[in-house]
């Protein structure tokens, strides 16, 4: 019988219409994938099923009994928890707080007792294989991926029915992401439902038994995974035909160097990276995670500390800040990692976020000029087909994919012609990032210059002219052309390693 | 993946980070800073009121600054629990009034109506800071809103019931803040208790919803805890201690007076943030606060001993405030780029 039963679901926030009439149903001891492009009510769905929002519409039936939880206590109380794509993580505690936040043991006089929760701590994260996390660390100081996977441990503590993951390995890197997979199927071997939500195919492919696709609120198909295609799949995704991932590879490069970098050294993350980055190319960073990249982009944006020497357009710079980053034609600007945390102002509109970086470019005399910017903005919005319901509409509320984009828009208005892209795709959808790797390739042939690193390795291997591959915060190899492939990038990132 | 990948992916040098916690002795030193900096603002203060006034470093001194302070303590133990839930309380100034003229109006020399009274008294503060916290529940407001209104109703009826200072309580009450137990004062005993009641607290569920919440309000939700019961027991809690702050403060005045809660608002949050109490909710401890009270009370006998005008007291205790600040902001910064 099924575990779970989804009947006519809706859901609208204001004018926008989130999930109508959608389906569902899904048995306990399997990978359930949920697909869907950014937008389509993934999250949306899975906030309902555990508590944190209500619907407005339509059943649910969790072992045949009708379920509409009120808040996300009553879900857990249920075995339902949820790992959610914005995390539920607390700064100020450290890890293991957060992993038992609300269901600490306690010691006789009410309070935590802390042997007992480091014992439960080490326990799970043995029991479940976790990759190494310092119990006592405080949350704000791990990276993104750490939280990421600080989120899961929490969910796995409450020894769930059903398990909620929603796009939990697009903040991991590759290792990782592959330990998460493995989990999966190990949660659904010992009898619970794992709902699975990634944009990744091969993922889905790799550990599904079902999916369901949903498309604009509605549920468009269910499938047993190997019943059907990956171009089925997509097609019902974005209910049109998608030719090609990955745009032609016509390098635009031209002899001028837009951005030479020599010896530039920031601790011991980073040591005497030198390259250049000529007008009209897309030149990728790669290699295995946490090996200099962030630092790299950090260190060129200018918000971590770094020696060496820039060179912008052939003219000497120091970037101390990320505010002198920014300006004008010949200025740098950046796609950052974390895009809710850096890249976004959450409460505020479309508008403001594409805006407020280059508020100078709509005054005219001193006065803003509403008229100059609402073109802009206009002109941006289409351009990147950003969907919103009106420039008005909060950044928080639009999915992932179209806050990428609206971050594409802010870095583009700022007009500078070298870009910083740091895992822009991260966490969109296919079509989406079919968009995304189409307009950089647009970009580049307009002249401008790109610096693109991604944690999935294949899109470097199709979308870069040459690969810098790093590694223990060198560039370790250089590959160009036929080198360029996932077994080079591999190869030049580890295998040399050995030696050294 | 690719088989070949895949053994790569094993081959991957294994990042070194240990699951066993060292202790990052670093990063705890510069969340404790702004704590660290209040200790040496107050060891330096009592070095300079020291080699200015014989006496200072005795028992006597210490049961009678910390009855001079302990008003302000209480009032401020409140006003932590709301910085750390990250809200402000500013209805404690009405409540330690009201306290104050309902105890010279009704306390009696009979014991009982004392202790009825006074557990009114306490019981009404509890009840109008839970209505703060259901008010900024239920209708969304700024928590600093909220409790401005309050505090000026509070203040209303505060001099409804006694439109001058004046009324008196028992002198066995007032008593009380000189009475001595194994040579320390029942202010001293009251300032263990609070730092005894706070560690306990803190470390219980509900101090820990109140501090996850303050954190991010959003994360706590989604990982089930209700804002609105936080939001009850927090302000509760706060107008709680504004009575007792009330209760004890007419052991010093020995009369009630309308309006002498305002000169506790503004200092009840300079003290806690002058301990290291974030203004943006989630960390912070008493231990501090009690620090940061001390501090101010004690540039109050400061300004007295150096014989100069009374008026600089406020001159100084802004300094003061505006150079913890200034430590906690490095402080910060200094731990933020560490984890870059
Ligand atoms: N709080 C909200 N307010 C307004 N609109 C929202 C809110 N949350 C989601 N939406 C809208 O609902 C739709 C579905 O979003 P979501 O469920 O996040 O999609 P997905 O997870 O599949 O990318 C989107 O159009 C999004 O803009
Ligand atoms: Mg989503």
């Amino acid at each position: 019988m099924d575990l779970v039963t989804v009947k006519g679901l809706s859901k609208r926030y204001g004018g926008i219409v989130a999930l109508s009439e959608a389906t569902f149903s899904a048995c306990a001891g399997e990978v359930h994938a949920l697909l869907g492009e950014n937008g389509a009510g993934k999250s949306t769905f899975i906030q309902i099923l555990s508590g944190a929002v209500q619907h407005d519409g339509g059943s649910i039936l969790v072992d045949g009994q009708d379920y509409r939880p009120a808040n996300p206590d009553a879900a857990q109380a249920l075995g339902i928890a949820a790992v959610f794509q914005e995390l539920s993580l607390i700064p100020d505690l450290s890890v293991e707080q957060n992993i038992w936040f609300r269901h600490e043991p306690r010691t006789l006089l009410r309070t935590v007792n802390r042997a007992e929760m480091r014992r439960k701590t080490l326990a799970l994260l043995d029991k479940y294989s976790f990759p190494a996390l310092r119990p006592d660390q405080e949350l704000r100081r791990l990276t993104l991926a750490e939280r990421q996977i600080v989120e899961i441990a929490k969910g796995l503590a409450k020894d769930p029915r059903i398990l909620i993951l929603d796009e939990a390995t697009s903040a991991l890197p590759a290792r990782e992401a592959e330990w998460l997979l493995k989990l999966t199927r190990q949660l659904a071997t010992e009898g619970r439902l794992v709902i699975f939500i990634s944009h990744r195919m091969a993922e889905v492919r790799a550990i599904a038994d079902r999916l369901t696709i949903f498309r604009n609120g509605s549920t468009v198909a269910a499938h047993e995974a190997n019943a059907v295609s990956d171009n089925e799949i997509v097609t019902q995704m974005i209910g049109r035909h998608l030719d090609r991932l990955y745009p032609e590879r016509v390098s635009t490069a031209t002899d001028l160097i837009a951005l030479r970098v020599s010896n530039l050294s920031s601790g011991s993350r980073l040591t005497g990276v030198d390259f250049a980055l000529r007008e009209g190319e897309v030149l990728g960073v790669g290699g295995l995670q946490g090996h200099g990249q962030r630092e790299l982009f950090q260190a060129l944006f200018g918000a971590t500390r770094a020696t060496g020497a820039i060179e912008l357009w052939g003219k000497p710079t120091s970037i101390g800040n990320p505010r002198q980053a920014l300006t004008g034609k010949d200025g740098i600007a950046l796609v950052p990692e974390d895009r809710r945390g850096q890249g976004l102002l959450l409460t505020k509109s479309v508008r403001e976020n594409l805006t407020l970086s280059v508020i100078r470019r709509f005054t005219e005399n001193g006065l803003l000029s509403r008229q100059k910017e609402a073109a802009l903005v206009k002109e941006m919005v289409d351009f990147l087909r950003i969907k919103a319901g009106t420039p008005e509409q909060l950044a928080g509320t639009l999915s992932g994919g179209n806050q990428q984009k609206v971050i594409f828009g802010k870095m583009l208005l700022t007009q500078a012609r070298v870009l910083l892209l740091y895992d822009p795709t991260r966490g969109v959808d296919v079509g989406t990032k079919g968009e995304i790797f189409q307009l950089m390739r647009d970009l580049a042939a307009k002249g401008y210059a790109i610096l693109f690193h991604s944690s999935d390795m294949p899109e470097l291997v199709h979308v870069a002219d040459r690969v810098l591959v790093m590694r223990n915060g060198r560039i370790a190899a250089t590959l160009e052309g036929d080198r360029i492939s996932e077994a080079g990038i591999l190869r030049a990132a580890m295998l040399e390693s050995e030696a050294a | 993946m690719s088989a070949e990948q895949t053994v790569g992916m094993a081959q991957r040098p294994a990042e070194k980070k240990s699951t066993r916690p060292g202790i990052d002795w670093r990063g705890r030193l510069l969340d404790r800073a702004p704590f660290l900096v209040a200790c040496l603002m107050l060891a330096l203060i009592i070095a300079i009121y020291g080699s200015l006034q014989s006496g200072v470093f005795s028992l006597d001194e210490l049961n009678l600054d910390t009855a001079a302070a302990m008003t302000l303590m209480l009032a401020a133990t409140g006003q932590t629990i709301v910085l750390v839930r990250g809200g402000i309380d500013l209805s404690i100034g009405g409540m330690i009034s009201i306290g104050t003229v309902i105890a010279a109006t009704r306390f009696t020399d009979d014991p009982s109506t004392v202790a009825l009274w006074s557990l009114v008294i306490l019981a009404l503060g509890f009840l109008i800071g839970a209505l703060n916290g259901l008010l900024i529940s239920l209708l969304k407001l700024q928590p600093f809103l909220v409790t401005l209104a309050t505090w000026s109703i509070l203040n209303g009826v505060a001099m409804i019931i006694l439109p001058t200072d004046g009324g008196s309580v028992p002198s066995w009450w007032v008593g009380f803040a000189s009475a001595q137990l194994v040579g320390l004062t029942s202010p001293v005993w009251m300032l263990l208790a609070l730092l005894v009641v706070w560690w306990w607290f803190r470390a219980t569920r509900v101090g820990i919803a109140i501090q996850a919440t303050g954190s991010n309000e959003k994360s706590a939700f989604l990982s089930g805890v209700s804002i609105t019961r936080v939001n009850l027991v927090t302000y509760g809690l706060s107008g709680l201690f504004a009575a007792g702050a009330a209760l004890f403060l007419v052991t010093q005045t020995g009369a009630g007076s309308p309006t002498i809660g305002k000169d506790y608002i503004l200092p009840s949050v300079a003290a806690a943030v002058i301990g290291g109490v974030s203004l943006f909710g989630g960390r912070g401890h008493l231990a501090g606060t009690l620090i940061g009270a001390f501090v101010l009370t004690l540039i109050g006998n400061l300004v007295f001993v150096l014989h100069v005008s009374s008026y600089w007291q406020p001159v100084a205790s802004g300094i003061i405030l505006l150079l913890s600040v200034l430590a906690s902001s490095v402080a910060e910064k200094a731990a933020r780029n560490r984890v870059q």
